[in-house]
């Protein structure tokens, strides 16, 4: 039985397009975690310069997004379970069903009365 | 009687053969994994029906025009989707409407575990070409490493579209066993005090990052390679529709009915591709074995990327190996199996945020391989 696997098919410029393929793949990736590890620098800084109302530079302790995913997860329970609640305004609009037909002389009860006693006569 | 005979010969009994019914037990196979142990459901349930169909034999070559490969019929149509490369972007612009990168953006050094695990996808070539395989058909093979359908079926598409079927049944096969192959090697290849590893909470990211990542991201893979534009960039303007906040609509259509109605399509005709009479080849058995190994070289890389990070890390720096797994980009699944294999060691480590990060960085990573390879080999 011959042997499938043949080690002679790769030739060097199948070990290059490995190498550099995933050399790249790497450098594409490592390029962007560069980017985004100062972008929240960069943004906080633009943020910090950004003057106040009264002119003063702010010190951006409070416009920073550094607060924890716990904190932020029990802010977005609150608010859910507060909008939650204010559910008056939905029902109402649920159970608002529209009780007038709309007029046409065929179902008019005027006509039917009229022709009722048209007939009696 | 000659009008009976020729009834019974146009039916399908007269045209089974045991390669038909082979194929109609895997298609009842992928519909039974879909549905009792909802493995991958939105995927196995249109590709296992549609290897019902495209298995159900009939007298081919008689101009009927049933067939996926005869022109004219209507799934031979509907097929050029996937061999024109149409539906993957598609698909990745759903993706794209759909993903949150908070998590990655948050934390961008795990950005490099979905690099570190898209080592299978060149490895695999290799061994394609051990295996006797052509050049284009080796890169289309080692692509199913990326665990990424859409990205397995447009490489596919431009570079060996005699093995469509082949591939895309591989790779949605195994994205939807990676609960099944995942975890030994997870378990294998870490401790039990690394896979207890807590990592800090990720920060808030706020909406100008969000914004800015699928800008920045097109721009700077699109620049390095430009054969991965058609997935990218439909990911990254699905991605920017979902955070600029002002196209809801066209966020909601992306990522609900189009990117619905192109995996039915999708799914139906890939499904269908698999006609026995086409698909039961040798190279298919081997196309199957490819893939399997590359999925698992490309976990194993992403975890052991992470162990080695770990050695430059400190204190709560430190990254739990187990989301290097999810580095391979079949997304959300692997990041499941990275959290429920953290919760095996630690009923209170939850680590499916974390693992999101090299999850969607595997997307972005595969469809960068993709494209280099594409640039090469075109």
């Amino acid at each position: 039985m011959s042997n499938p696997f043949d080690f002679s098919a790769i030739q060097p410029e199948h070990l290059t397009l490995a190498a550099t393929g995933y050399g790249v793949v790497f450098f594409s990736l490592i390029l962007l975690y560069f980017i985004f590890s100062i972008m929240p620098k960069v943004l906080d800084f633009r943020l910090k310069k950004q003057p106040d109302l009264e002119g003063h530079a702010t010190h951006g302790a409070h416009h920073t997004p550094t607060q924890s995913g716990e904190v932020n997860a029990a802010i977005a329970m609150a608010l859910s379970l507060y909008f939650s609640e204010l559910h008056d305004q939905e029902t109402a609009i649920l159970t608002i069903k529209k009780a007038a037909k709309t007029y046409s002389p065929w179902n008019s009860k005027i006509y039917n009365v009229i022709n009722f006693k048209g007939a009696q006569r | 009687m000659q009008g009976i005979l020729r009834f019974f010969e146009y039916s399908g009994f007269a045209n089974l053969t045991p390669g038909h019914i082979l194929m109609v037990l895997i298609g009842l196979l992928f519909i039974y994994l879909a549905i009792r142990h909802e493995y991958e459901p939105l995927l196995l349930v249109p590709i296992g029906f549609g290897i019902l169909i495209g298995n159900t034999p009939f007298l081919e070559n008689a101009g009927l025009q049933l067939g996926i490969y005869e022109q004219g019929s209507v799934m031979n149509y509907l097929y050029q989707g996937v061999l024109k490369g149409i539906f993957p972007p598609l698909i990745f612009l759903g993706i794209g409407a759909m993903t949150d990168f908070s998590t990655l953006l948050s934390n961008p050094k795990l950005i490099l575990l979905g690099a570190a695990a898209q080592i299978g996808i060149f490895l695999t070539y290799l061994g394609a070409l051990v295996l006797g395989f052509g050049n284009p058909e080796a890169a289309s093979i080692g692509i199913i490493g990326g665990a990424d359908g859409p990205t397995a079926i447009f490489i596919s598409s431009r570079l060996a579209p005699h093995l469509i079927g082949s591939i895309a049944i591989a790779a949605y096969s195994y994205m939807a066993l990676v609960p099944v192959i995942q975890p030994p090697i997870m378990r294998l290849l870490t401790t039990p005090e690394e896979r207890k590893i807590r990592m800090k909470p990720p920060r808030a990211v706020s909406k100008q990052e969000k914004v800015i990542f699928p800008i920045a991201g097109l721009l700077l893979t699109g620049f390095i390679a430009p054969g991965s534009l058609p997935l990218l960039g439909m990911l990254f303007f699905g991605n920017l529709l979902k955070e600029s906040m002002v196209t809801k609509r066209l966020a909601d259509t992306a990522r609900n009915a189009m990117i619905d109605s192109v995996t039915i399509i999708l799914g139906l005709t890939v499904g269908a591709s698999t006609q026995a009479t086409t698909f039961l080849t040798p190279q298919s058995i081997l196309i199957f074995v490819l893939g399997a190994l590359s999925f698992m070289i490309s976990t194993a890389g992403g975890i052991l990327f992470a162990k080695l990070m770990n050695r430059f890390l400190k204190g709560e720096n430190k990254i739990n190996p187990l989301i290097g797994a999810a580095g391979v980009s079949a997304v959300p699944d692997s990041a499941r199996v990275a959290q429920t294999e953290g919760l095996k060691a630690d009923p209170n480590n939850h680590l499916l945020m974390h693992a999101m990060a090299p999850n969607v960085a595997g997307v972005i990573g595969s469809a960068v391989a993709a494209g280099i390879m594409l640039s090469f080999l075109m």
